[in-house]
């Protein structure tokens, strides 16, 4: 049939012109920034709560199921649909509702791209401070489903730290508030307890964010390395000292290459790391303690520390950063992102461990680190058309990320659990410290028709993960379920 | 009452089973200095560890024993007069720092850490934990979601606690976040636990981000005639590129409590209202922290507004005053009503104005302390020494000043004389959705074995 039924149910909520339903529309919406695909049955742009609410409950009648989605940046396969169903996108619902300067507030629409509102607040001299790498794409909504972090998080705190109210639709189609523009409210607190829940709670419709003011002054500083642990000392020695910088950033001499082909940040491609180190605040504090890290860094055998001498030199320095996946991209035909967490006096020996797993596997592995907060992206390089590379790849994501557990870390940071970790999750957490989180997700989504298989791994996926010699027949295991790019 | 008392025999072997028979109180006098607003425990278990929690608990689930979680007990009068009090969990024995890396500037603490205990093992590292409370617990700090001026500049736990265990009510074991300081994997249970008051589980162990001590702080006290003035400076530095670690507003009536106090015997003496004259001001004690060049600029931005600076010995010991605010009122206003508000920041001056006004009304004196940059602040509404309120103004004068706030607004009532509790609901209104509470509540509590009867929603 052309039209099926539910497709023009869909069409008298939201709109003729608001449903896709075509194989080749679809396809657009069947991958995210990860590596996992899925199609949708159909695709909806609701502009409402309203519509969402019906939307929703329609689905809940037909049994399909629901998976949110902002712009499809996501890295672990958050807003991938993974039974099919209705990818409910929210392109449409992207208006910033209120700008609220005497509450320091802004209400948005979950549609909003996270760069977006900080435009709109920067005249009035304020910003949104989370700030993931693809902020000029990502959505708040999205941000509010991951925790998103960013470089600068190490100092603002990530997105569960600047949202004080929300708006949801339960999957039983109800409209529930969360919290509102006061700092904190009586009862639990249901507002932190939903953000970084991956969509498996509710539909957040309106997010109530706390606005930061903009920084009088910003150094940025550019610190240069012969050796790599010696970038990873200076994390250490940075930390210890109680030196706490905006933002920490650490390239290795491979991925810098990498970005300078790109971009031309200006990061010298002889050296073996680099490390970018933000200052913001007081004019006056920021000089001393830009001082203070360059003089830290040079103990630590910085071959030499650059400061920008404006903003265009920042803007630059940053570019490198920020589009470093992008540069990635140009050289391999695919590649596997990692979002592990360690204690920051393990940096260097962290490093020392992805370079080991590199040529254990034969692969390339690039490191970006959110180094002051301990956050990693080891980038590793491979061909998807290569089933055995891929499977390598696989094998060393995984090792990396068992190895953040062994020493006291996470898998995940800021990108999410998704269906890329879900497996990892039965070794960072027991069977009933997972059966408490389902528990709750009970609570919200009983039926587990909001973005089925997603985060928490079913009971028996942890017990045939802790059981190798049984490859699992249906699970959502990564290994067996993803389709490479 | 045979039965009841089989009963208790039998539940109290299978105590001795699982704890032996030390850990077991039982005295009658022993089980009165634990009692809950009046009411005795029947018994007084002190478990040490997560497993022995997980199987008391999971006892008191099958048999419908009421569990109070216990730590040091200074704030077992927050909440509703409970329905039952079987037996209170003490975690006392709880009591190890399990993990401080100062390195990584993250330690991880049992419940039954006294803060202080804990603080003060920061500081020999010359570090901060900024938890307030002093002679509370890790765990009580958690459930009572404990904030205080240093919140202005490191945030509330909601900000710097990155993990957190707990058993629930029917004895399992759970557990979010971790030890590092950046972490998305699982739900947020640090979140859902901070201001649960004891009624989604026994929180067993936390973890902490810490910050380093500022090397050089000063305390700016600007004086007000108006509230509005005060609330104009406020507004002046939320715009301002300076931060403070902390910005109190401090109400006229609430200065004499900031000072050291014989206390008397409640039960002998009336308390004394408080005696502000009308040219006692309002009053913002600033804080900040920096190099000598950082608060020579400080004090340029605010020159005109500075009425005194404090420093060195004379400045902790302000800071110490504040944070025993809230005991200086109980222990001279043995009826006084305490209430935390939290309120949109543009609505601090109206909201402050209603406490005012509404306690003038039924009989109080308001006394007000809080953190004016984001909006939450401890009220004491203080009896008149001659004509006190009755058991009904309390509950009138809580709803009066409620009803002058916004919906998103909330102002509990953490202290309430007993007898006033009955008439009014001690926790108010909240814009969060209960049904959503009320689910989660029976989802990790299903027996409703904790806490029953005293939190917003069980």
């Amino acid at each position: 049939m052309f039209f099926s039924g539910v497709s023009s149910k869909l069409k008298s909520i939201a709109g003729r012109d608001a449903v896709l339903d075509k194989h080749e529309d679809l396809m657009l919406y069947e991958y995210d920034g990860s590596l996992a695909r899925g199609e949708p049955k159909y695709v909806v742009f609701p502009q409402t709560t309203q519509q969402v609410s019906e939307i929703v409950k329609l689905a809940k009648r037909e049994g399909l199921a629901i998976v949110p989605r902002g712009a499809g940046t996501g890295l672990s396969g958050g807003s991938i649909a993974r039974q099919g169903g209705i990818v409910l996108a929210f392109a449409r619902m992207n208006r910033i509702l209120e700008i609220d300067l005497p509450n320091l507030r802004a209400t948005v629409q979950p549609g909003v791209v996270n760069l977006d509102l900080s435009g709109a607040l920067t005249p009035h001299g304020f910003y949104f401070a989370p700030d993931p790498s693809s902020q000029k794409a990502c959505t708040i909504g999205g941000n509010v489903a991951e925790n998103s972090g960013g470089p600068h998080t190490l100092a603002y705190g990530v997105t569960v730290n600047h949202v004080t109210g929300l708006e949801v639709v339960l999957p039983e189609g109800r409209t529930v508030q969360l919290g509102g523009a006061a700092a904190s409210s009586a009862g639990y607190d249901l507002t932190g307890f939903f953000v970084g829940s991956e969509g498996t709670l509710g539909i957040a419709t309106a997010i109530t964010v706390k606005i930061t003011r903009l920084p009088e002054s910003v150094a940025t500083l550019l610190a240069i390395y012969d050796d790599v642990q010696a970038a990873g000392n200076t994390v250490v020695a940075l930390t210890s000292a109680g030196i706490t910088p905006a933002a920490i950033e650490m390239l290795d001499g491979w991925t810098l290459r990498a970005v300078e082909a790109s971009v031309h940040a200006g990061y010298p491609i002889d050296s073996a790391a680099v490390l970018l180190i933000e200052l913001e605040g007081l004019r006056e504090a920021v000089e001393e303690q830009a001082e203070l890290v360059s003089q830290l860094c040079r103990k630590c055998s910085a071959r030499e520390v650059r400061r920008a001498r404006d903003e265009s030199e920042r803007q630059l320095l940053w570019k490198g950063r920020k589009t470093a996946f992008g540069a990635i991209g140009r050289i391999s035909p695919s590649y596997y992102v990692q979002d592990g967490v360690i204690p920051r006096t393990r940096v260097p020996e962290t490093l020392r461990k992805i370079d080991e797993i590199s040529r254990k596997y034969s692969l390339t592995i690039g490191n970006i680190f959110h180094a002051g907060d301990g956050n990693l992206h080891p980038l590793i390089l491979f061909d998807a058309r290569d089933a055995d590379q891929t499977q390598r790849t696989l094998d060393a994501g995984r090792e990396i990320l068992e190895f953040c557990i062994g020493i006291g870390g996470s898998i995940t940071g800021e990108h999410g659990v998704g269906m890329e970790k879900q497996d990892l999750m039965c070794t960072l957490f027991s069977d009933s410290e997972l059966e408490v989180m389902r528990r709750l997700r009970n609570c919200f989504n009983p039926d587990s028709l909001l973005n089925p298989q997603k985060m928490l791994p079913s009971p028996r996926t942890c017990r045939e993960a802790v059981s190798p010699g049984h490859p699992s027949l249906d699970g959502p295991s990564v290994h067996s379920e993803v389709t490479l790019q | 009452m045979t039965h009841g008392v089989t009963m208790q025999v039998g539940m109290h072997s299978r105590f001795e089973t699982l704890l032996g028979s030390n850990r077991i109180l039982a005295e009658p006098t022993v089980l009165e200095r634990y009692a809950i607003e009046g009411i005795s425990p029947r018994v007084v278990l002190q478990p040490e560890n997560a497993e022995e929690i997980s199987a008391i608990l999971r006892v008191c689930n099958e048999q419908q024993w009421t569990v109070v979680p216990f730590g040091s007990g200074t704030h077992q009068e927050v909440g509703r007069v409970p329905e039952a009090v079987d037996v209170v969990l003490s975690t006392e024995k709880l009591n190890k720092v399990e993990a401080y890396d100062p390195g990584d500037l993250t330690i991880s603490l049992e419940a039954g850490v006294r803060v202080a205990n804990a603080v003060a093992a920061c500081t020999e590292y010359q570090q901060l934990l900024p938890i307030e409370g002093e002679g509370g617990t890790i765990g009580g700090a958690l459930a009572l979601a404990q904030s205080g001026p240093l919140r202005v500049g490191f945030g509330g736990l909601r900000d710097f606690c990155i993990g957190i265990s707990f058993v629930t009510g029917d004895g399992v074991s759970g557990r979010g976040g971790g030890r590092v300081v950046k972490n998305v994997a699982g739900y947020d249970l640090m979140k859902l636990f901070i201001g649960s008051y004891g009624s989604l589980g026994v929180i067993t162990s936390a973890n902490f981000k810490v910050f380093p001590m500022p090397r050089q702080t000063i305390t700016l006290i600007c004086e007000f005639r108006l509230l509005a003035d005060a609330i104009r400076l406020r507004d002046v530095l939320l715009t301002s590129p300076l931060s403070a670690l902390a910005c109190e507003i401090i109400s006229p009536a609430a200065t004499e409590y900031l000072r050291d106090w014989e206390p008397r015997d409640p039960d002998h003496w009336a308390p004394e209202t408080p005696k502000s004259s009308s040219d006692t001001p309002w009053k913002l004690a600033l804080r900040f922290a920096g190099s000598d060049r950082v608060l020579q600029r400080v004090r340029r931005e605010l020159s005109s507004s500075i009425s005194s600076d404090l420093n060195g010995e004379e400045e902790t010991e302000l800071w110490r005053q504040i944070g025993m605010f809230e005991n200086r009122l109980v222990a001279r206003h043995r009826n006084a009503m305490i209430l935390h508000l939290e309120a949109p920041i543009a609505q601090s001056q109206t909201a402050l104005e209603a406490a005012q006004a509404a306690a003038m009304d039924y009989n109080f004196v308001a006394a007000v302390i809080g953190r004016a940059t984001i909006s939450s602040f401890v009220i004491g509404f203080l009896p008149l020494a001659v004509d006190p309120p009755g058991v009904m103004q309390y509950a009138a004068a809580a709803s009066d000043f409620r009803s002058r706030l916004s919906r998103s607004a909330s102002a509990v009532a953490v202290r309430c004389p007993r007898e006033a509790k009955q008439h009014f609901d001690i926790w108010g209104s909240t814009p969060t959705d209960l049904e959503l509470m009320q689910k989660i509540k029976r989802a990790l509590d299903p027996g409703g074995i904790l806490n029953r009867g005293r939190f917003l929603v069980g």
